[in-house]
């Protein structure tokens, strides 16, 4: 091949940019992790890392149905019904997963009035109260909490 | 010297080749059974069904092992306080208050403004917007926020060098910089949730629907989403900079942001 | 104001007027003063650059005494230009990332390309072909480590032929010429990084990459003037006053320019007054009071305009020491100026909610990651490693080819 005479600061620079551009090349190459651009510009390893990664804190309503159904089918009669056992309950504890037969909190008023205390903010068709005009400060001395529109006697 | 040159360089290109050869036929684990081509999530909301209990702040912070500090939500709730306008200004409303004291987490406290003075008032949850022209991953500089096949944002921990590009680039506020791993965080519309059958936490504690989650490519029966779109004229937020977000708010006021 | 200076680290409880998004509402901006500097010192580069541009490309023999020194003062501020970005990253080890998987829809994915283009192909190679014949020489004469530093420099091409020296030259002005758009790049992507954020009304808009580029015009030719004075007064040299009042009359348009396109954003914003206006006037008012009126306006902008602007009318009628002093103050005050605006953008578009509804009010502290000191240390940085360039590079007692008329005149 003929080699035609390049001045000596050309070659030599053209000699660097070519080692440099072979190296970034190969390191990109090497670098890139393995599962990137598999759904899109990103590692897709990600998506099963994450899933793997981060286990489930609340056990969810279906759940706690499948082991109290009775529970359940009081609930899914009165209007209650769209609440999550762990809203007023609070979140399925390790304890309570461990030994089924301690008992999960038992809701006091302050949870009853997280949502039921009267506010101009909330819709004027959901039932509120002002608990100082109520009848008494302790919800369940009238109320069933499963069934809340049935009232002890 | 040129022989050299050749050797050197053939030995270079040796390296890549073979690379490239061992990642076509290396096979890469799928996630575990889920196939996110399979799903499309969305999340929508209906503002007259909330009533601020704050229980979706306090369940995701749970569920998400969210740092405590009051700077950092992955989903909140604003009130919007809507005064009767001054006697004699010829206005239709009065000011506007809006506030979101820690987010909303364990309720909120009873406001200041009289009862009187208010024409009207309503909470707001927000949320990430899950837009299709998503600004937050489009300025990613190397690809760690990304949008999923099946509707999620997330952030890969891993991946994300933490410049806070993306965060500057949310108009919605919904993501920050995590303190313990000094990286962007967000709402994931609880992806570790989903993708083994449940429901987000926001979604499964909020005791009113106000909060609307399905699968646009397996309604069930009666989808609890689909008779959302069915019922209500829908919004969503910032339309004009055309982010296109995908979560849709059902009687959404003017003034929210 | 808000700002407070201190060295607690402690977290103090959120402060903010009217309503702004639970997310902004911690005790310190994401991005602080290490973002403030990272534009500014790049504005340097560019400005400083486009200062040595004016003699190779278009042949301001008026400007040769300041030409090497404009070259090493754009390559002391470029070797610190990626520290900030490395000291504010939360995962600065990952930063190699931004080559191996640039993510191409991201206007800071291309940092790592221009500036390794700028650094090597622009900035190193015109120096390489302005000093080489130098470095043959010194290489020649100079003992020890240093003369074994030139002989290295030289890459091992010593022709120092007429004809070779004469190809140096030409690809050298190629370069120049490559190099101004390469500048603009350099700095215009860093505006266009701020200028593409629509979600934020104060950074999001097409004239920012323009503004940056001419402000940063300007604080390169003030960095030049800065640098010159101080050092012919370290050598106890007299200064070429012809070549300080071409300094001092391209930095005089350089500010004009700048002054009016800066002013038509603002005239532009208030007139049209877009939703996020009224919050963004208060907070201009409340949280940038003393570094947009006094540091960007009246320091960095009023005052140098008039003074440089009787000095092009007046120049006659002024004698040389005063107008020595003129200048000196007019290009400090416009360093000042600049780094001021630099914080008004930066900190300005973070100061707002983007509720609209709120201002925020942060710490800025003195210690810690994003504090001042760190700040302080890497502005002070370029400088020394300036000290170091012009020993090596621009000494006093080693011979440059003749060829160049670019020595700092004796006494």
């Amino acid at each position: 091949m003929r080699f035609f005479h390049l001045p000596p600061q050309i070659f030599r620079l053209v000699l660097l940019i070519f080692a440099i551009v072979v190296s970034y090349l190969v390191a990109r190459t090497l670098l890139t992790p393995d599962s990137f651009r598999k759904y899109g510009f990103y590692r897709g390893a990600a998506l099963a890392e994450h899933i793997a990664n981060h286990q489930p804190v609340f056990a969810g309503k279906i759940a706690c149905g499948q082991r109290h159904p009775d529970v359940l089918e009081i609930l899914t009669k009165d209007s209650h019904k769209s609440l999550s056992c762990e809203a007023c309950h609070g979140v399925v504890s390790q304890e309570h997963l461990k030994n089924p037969d301690s008992k999960m909190i038992k809701p006091t008023a302050k949870v009853c009035l997280r949502c039921h205390e009267a506010s101009p903010s909330r819709p004027v068709t959901f039932k509120q109260i002002v608990v100082n005009d109520h009848y008494s400060d302790d919800c369940i001395e009238c109320h069933f909490p499963h069934e809340p529109n049935k009232y002890h006697e | 010297m040129l022989a050299t040159i050749g050797g050197v360089f053939a030995g270079l290109m040796a390296l890549p080749a073979a690379q490239v050869l061992k990642k076509r036929f290396r096979k890469t684990p799928a996630p575990s059974g889920y196939d996110p081509s399979q799903h499309k999530w969305l999340m929508c909301l209906d503002v007259d069904k909330c009533i601020g209990c704050g229980l979706c702040a306090d369940a995701c912070k749970t569920e998400n092992h969210v740092p405590e500090a009051s700077h950092f939500f992955r989903t909140w709730i604003e009130r919007y306080i809507i005064k009767k306008p001054a006697a004699g200004s010829g206005t239709a409303r009065g000011e506007v208050l809006v506030d979101s004291p820690n987010g909303g987490r364990g309720g909120f406290p009873p406001t200041l403004v009289p009862r009187a003075e208010i024409l009207k008032s309503f909470f707001v949850p927000k949320l990430c917007n899950l837009c299709e022209a998503s600004p937050c991953t489009q300025v990613c500089p190397v690809g760690a926020t990304f949008d999923t096949p099946d509707g999620a944002v997330l952030v890969d921990p891993t991946y994300c060098i933490g410049c806070g590009f993306c965060i500057q680039a949310c108009p919605y506020g919904c993501r920050f910089l995590s303190p313990v791993t000094k990286t962007a965080e967000k709402c994931t519309l609880c992806y570790h949730r989903i993708t083994r059958g449940l429901l987000p936490a926001c979604v499964e504690i909020c005791p009113t629907h106000a909060r609307v989650f399905g699968d646009l490519k397996n309604p069930l029966e009666n989808d609890p989403l689909q008779a959302f779109v069915e019922k209500n004229k829908v919004h969503t937020l910032k339309p004009h900079l055309g982010t296109n977000p995908r979560v849709l708010y059902a009687n959404l006021d003017k003034e929210v942001r | 104001m808000s700002l407070q200076l201190t060295c607690v680290l402690a977290e103090v409880a959120p402060h903010f007027d009217g309503y702004v998004y639970p997310n902004e509402s911690g005790t310190h901006p994401l991005w602080g003063v290490l973002i403030v500097l990272y534009p500014y010192i790049t504005g340097l580069v560019a400005g400083a650059f486009i200062m040595a541009s004016l003699v190779r490309v278009f042949r301001v023999k008026a400007l040769e005494p300041v030409y090497r020194l404009s070259l090493l003062t754009a390559l002391a501020f470029l070797l610190c230009a990626t520290l900030p970005l490395l000291c504010h990253l939360g995962h600065p080890e990952r930063s190699y990332q931004i080559m191996i998987t640039p993510h191409l829809t991201s206007p800071m994915a291309i940092f790592g390309f221009v500036y390794a283009w700028y650094l090597m192909a622009v900035l190193l190679l015109e120096l390489w072909f302005d000093f080489r014949e130098d470095f043959v020489n010194w290489g020649k004469t100079e003992p020890g480590l240093r003369g074994l530093l030139y002989r290295i420099l030289t890459v091992g091409v010593n022709d120092v032929s007429p004809k070779a020296v004469a190809l140096d030259h030409k690809l050298s002005w190629i370069i120049s010429i490559l190099g101004i758009p390469s500048a603009f790049l350099l700095h215009g992507y860093v505006g266009f990084i701020f200028g593409s954020i629509k979600a934020n009304p104060w950074w999001g808009n097409a004239i920012m990459p323009i503004i940056f580029i001419l402000s940063a015009m300007v604080s390169g030719i003030a960095l030049c003037v800065f640098v010159y004075m101080v050092l012919s007064w370290l050598r106890r040299r007299s200064l070429d006053m012809r070549c300080l009042d071409v300094m001092g009359m391209y930095l005089f348009y350089a500010l004009v320019i700048d002054a009016t396109v800066e002013a038509l954003d603002w005239i532009h914003r208030a007139y049209s007054a877009e939703e996020g206006f009224r919050v963004m006037e208060y907070m201009a008012q409340q949280r940038l009071f003393y570094t947009l009126s006094i540091g960007q306006l009246l320091m960095g902008t009023l005052i140098p305009l008039l003074t440089l602007g009787t000095l092009q009318v007046a120049r006659k009628y002024i004698s040389d020491a005063i107008r020595t002093r003129l200048y000196f103050t007019c290009s400090f005050f416009v360093l000042l100026g600049v780094l001021a605006m630099r914080w008004n953008v930066v900190m300005g578009g973070q100061f707002f909610s983007k509720s609209l509804r709120g201002v925020m009010s942060y710490k800025l502290e003195f210690a810690g990651a994003e504090g001042w000191f760190l700040g302080l240390i890497l502005l002070s940085l370029p400088f020394i490693i300036l000290t170091v360039l012009i020993k090596l590079f621009l000494s006093q007692r080693l011979p440059t080819s003749g060829h160049v008329p670019h020595r700092l005149t004796s006494n």
